[in-house]
């Protein structure tokens, strides 16, 4: 029994090695190496001095990396809205309504679509004498036209909305998988008891589908703070620091201002930041599914 | 168990991580071999002597978005130079614009890095403060300095430090489209000489036409244009939080609001787009904006005419310059710093001037007749009409140390007043702090 294990594992490791060799030169060691570097002066081009904890001072009397953190976090109030938004195209696109296939592949469109494509068609449709104010100021919802990107009550709202109309398909796709793993008899007996359709998704679908929305909101939260390509293509975080987001600020001071010890520093912080939201999304959805665990 | 085996999992990390952090601490690998950018005459010492006594050397010369368009142009200069110099081979690469530096710290810290990098002033500035570029006037003779014209050549200049050659360059110019300044009853024969008269002939054409004057991206040259030095004498210290410079900026956002200038940090391909639609009539660029009109508006670009750039209160014409630098690791530094002077000196620049459409920095080029003779068409027009204005030309990120930095936090200040609708001397007091911390820590 127990050499079988072994050998299952074996053959389990066997089949992940190449991957996660890949995931530990790209990602677990650039993460790990990052930490000390958050105490250097690094920038690849100079020697490097220890400067102990002077990137951290420094970082939390920096203004423009403190909004950015704000900006980061109020991103983050996209995760509910897409979140609902996707359970409920998951359901609509479960039931069995003639064409529902084509339904499905067009709201999972924008999901294989290039984020430089997106964010380029909104740029366009966005623009000035784009569609969105063509008919918007036909429709009379506007008196003038609305510069939607270069405008700081709305260009974030406008990211996001962009952030949320690209990952809807991603999540919903999840969702559909969490549904068709509800047992049919579940819902037979609530219908028996006299449930409705929107008491069948209360009582029946939300609860069963806890596992998904765990998965999916913490995902979700990670994305949202670490949302960067539209970001910045459309707006490069401005204008001023209306819509520069963490991720968005660390690239500048690393990448192009060649600030690595000091951008290491911030991206740990924001890390610190995601380990939090994330330990906070698993306290908020602990029991559930079909087996709670 | 599981109690163990965390305390087990944290105590590995821990010393990961310690020993990671002593490291770093440590020895430098990443700049073994290279002198401190403080040690005087710090660029010969490691230099490879071998190779300046005949023995093979190669050298990787990087240039921005020129291939595939220049190739003949310059596998004729290399070859030019290698016959001249055996011994030396010149391998070119090319990348493009927003490429270039991530390469080139990539390269760096790989420990390959390239001989000769061609990059603009901003990013020279930006590397020559870090002092992660040689030093060129060690290596240059006083004849060769000054073939370059001054306010171009003195624009990587930091603590008496020549960063980087000039190579071409562009002033701007004023384009105007003709149809749009006649409906509002505008003589473009006769055009606006001052940013004031721009600013009139931007309000007229908007009053009778509906459209704006012209779109303008909001960076850091805005200052020097109306003679407000972004940072003093010395270097030290932000020096554009004047009352000159409220004015300036109020009357940007009255222009905005007004409609004479777009409400809006228009990039280059923006401007490039509100052009080409005809919803402003005028563009203030360089030559290369004609290639872009040419091919994204056929018929706008019969209607548009080339005039000198109206000055503003300096009186004086920025000029936007690549460079050729030598970075501090380069193997070969001395074979690297004589070919960059080859590719810059005044007959290769001329050659490239009159193929690319650019033009020089160095002065004996604009005496060729190219750029002295017009024969009436947009592109000769804008060429003779930006050449003649070299001698006066200067870049305006003049010797900044840290200039990526202070342009992102003057821009991000500019939008926040003009966009954003912040408190004009709020937020210039905001921005100079920041511009202070930029300097003071030296990044």
């Amino acid at each position: 029994m127990y050499k079988a294990i072994r050998s299952e594992s074996f053959t389990a490791w066997a089949f992940m090695a190449p991957g996660l060799l890949f995931l530990a030169v790209f990602t677990f060691w650039p993460i790990i190496y990052g930490i000390p570097l958050s105490f250097t002066d690094y920038s690849v081009i100079t020697e490097t001095h220890y400067v102990g904890l002077d990137n951290f001072t420094r970082a939390f009397k920096d203004h423009n990396f403190l909004v950015s953190l704000w900006n980061s976090l109020v991103y983050v109030l996209i995760v509910p809205v897409i979140q609902l938004l996707s359970i409920l195209m998951a359901i609509l696109v479960n039931s069995r309504i003639p064409g529902v296939k084509m339904f499905r592949a067009a709201y999972y469109i924008p999901v294989v679509t290039s984020m430089v494509a997106v964010a380029l068609i909104w740029s366009w449709l966005l623009g000035n004498n784009g569609v969105v104010n063509y008919l918007l100021l036909k429709a009379g919802v506007l008196s003038e036209q609305v510069s939607w990107l270069s405008t700081s009550s709305t260009a974030l709202y406008v990211l996001m909305f962009i952030t949320m109309w690209k990952g809807l398909g991603y999540y919903m796709m999840l969702y559909l998988a969490g549904l068709q793993g509800i047992p049919a008899d579940l819902y037979e007996a609530a219908r028996v008891d006299g449930a409705g359709p929107l008491r069948m998704i209360v009582h029946v679908t939300i609860p069963l589908l806890r596992p998904h929305i765990l998965f999916c909101t913490l995902i979700s939260v990670m994305g949202a703070i670490r949302v960067f390509d539209e970001v910045y293509i459309l707006t490069k975080g401005g204008p001023g620091t209306s819509t520069l987001t963490s991720s968005v600020y660390i690239f500048q001071k690393g990448l192009e201002q060649f600030n690595f010890g000091y951008a290491s520093a911030l991206g740990l912080i924001v890390s610190v930041l995601v380990g939090a939201l994330s330990v906070l999304v698993f306290r908020l959805n602990r029991k559930g599914g079909v087996n709670s665990y | 168990m599981t109690t163990n085996k965390k305390g087990f999992t944290v105590s590995l990390l821990f010393v990961v991580m310690m020993s990671m952090l002593l490291a770093a601490c440590g020895g430098n690998g990443n700049t073994a071999g290279t002198p401190s950018p403080t040690s005087a005459g710090g660029t010969g010492t490691e230099v490879d002597k071998g190779a300046t006594t005949g023995e093979p050397v190669t050298l990787e010369f990087w240039t921005i978005a020129l291939q595939p368009t220049f190739n003949d142009y310059f596998n004729d200069l290399i070859a030019k130079y290698e016959s001249s110099h055996p011994g030396v081979t010149v391998e070119w690469k090319d990348y493009p614009y927003d490429a270039i530096s991530q390469r080139l710290l990539t390269s760096t810290a790989s420990g390959n890095s390239p001989d000769v990098v061609n990059l603009n002033t901003e990013f020279a500035s930006q590397l020559g403060s870090k002092g992660a570029l040689l030093n060129l006037s060690e290596y240059l003779t006083d004849e060769e300095a000054k073939s370059y014209f001054e306010g171009i050549y003195n624009s990587t200049i930091l603590n008496g430090k020549a960063y980087a050659l000039p190579w071409y360059t562009g002033t701007e110019v004023l384009f105007m489209n003709t149809k749009l300044v006649q409906q509002a009853g505008l003589d473009p024969a006769n055009p606006p000489q001052t940013r004031e008269e721009l600013v009139e002939w931007g309000r007229q054409v908007h009053e009778k036409t509906g459209v704006a004057g012209y779109a303008q991206q909001l960076v850091s040259k805005l200052f020097p244009i109306d003679g407000i030095p972004i940072l003093n004498e010395d270097k030290t210290a932000a020096a554009f939080n004047t009352p000159e410079a409220e004015a300036m900026i109020a009357q940007m956002r009255d222009l905005m609001a007004e409609g004479v200038v777009l409400k809006e940090d228009a990039e280059f391909s923006k401007q490039i787009q509100y052009f080409s639609g005809e919803q402003v009539a005028f563009q203030l660029s360089g030559p290369t904006f004609i290639n872009f009109i040419k091919k994204s508006a056929p018929d706008v670009y019969k209607n548009t005419i080339a005039v000198p750039l109206p000055t503003g209160k300096a009186n004086l014409r920025l000029s936007n310059s690549m460079n050729l630098v030598v970075p501090q690791k380069s193997k070969n530094p001395e074979q690297a710093v004589e070919f960059a002077a080859f590719i810059t000196n005044s007959e290769n620049q001329t050659a490239f001037s009159k193929v690319a459409n650019t033009l020089p920095s160095s002065k004996a080029s604009i005496q060729d007749p190219f750029f002295t003779e017009s024969n009436g068409s947009l592109e000769a027009e804008a060429k003779v009409a930006s050449s003649q204005s070299l001698d006066k030309a200067t870049d305006y990120m003049v010797g900044v140390p840290s200039a990526a930095d202070i342009n992102s936090a003057l821009t991000r200040g500019l939008q926040e007043i003009l966009m954003n609708g912040a408190d004009i001397k709020e937020t210039l007091n905001a921005v100079e702090n920041e511009v202070n911390n930029i300097l003071s820590q030296g990044s």
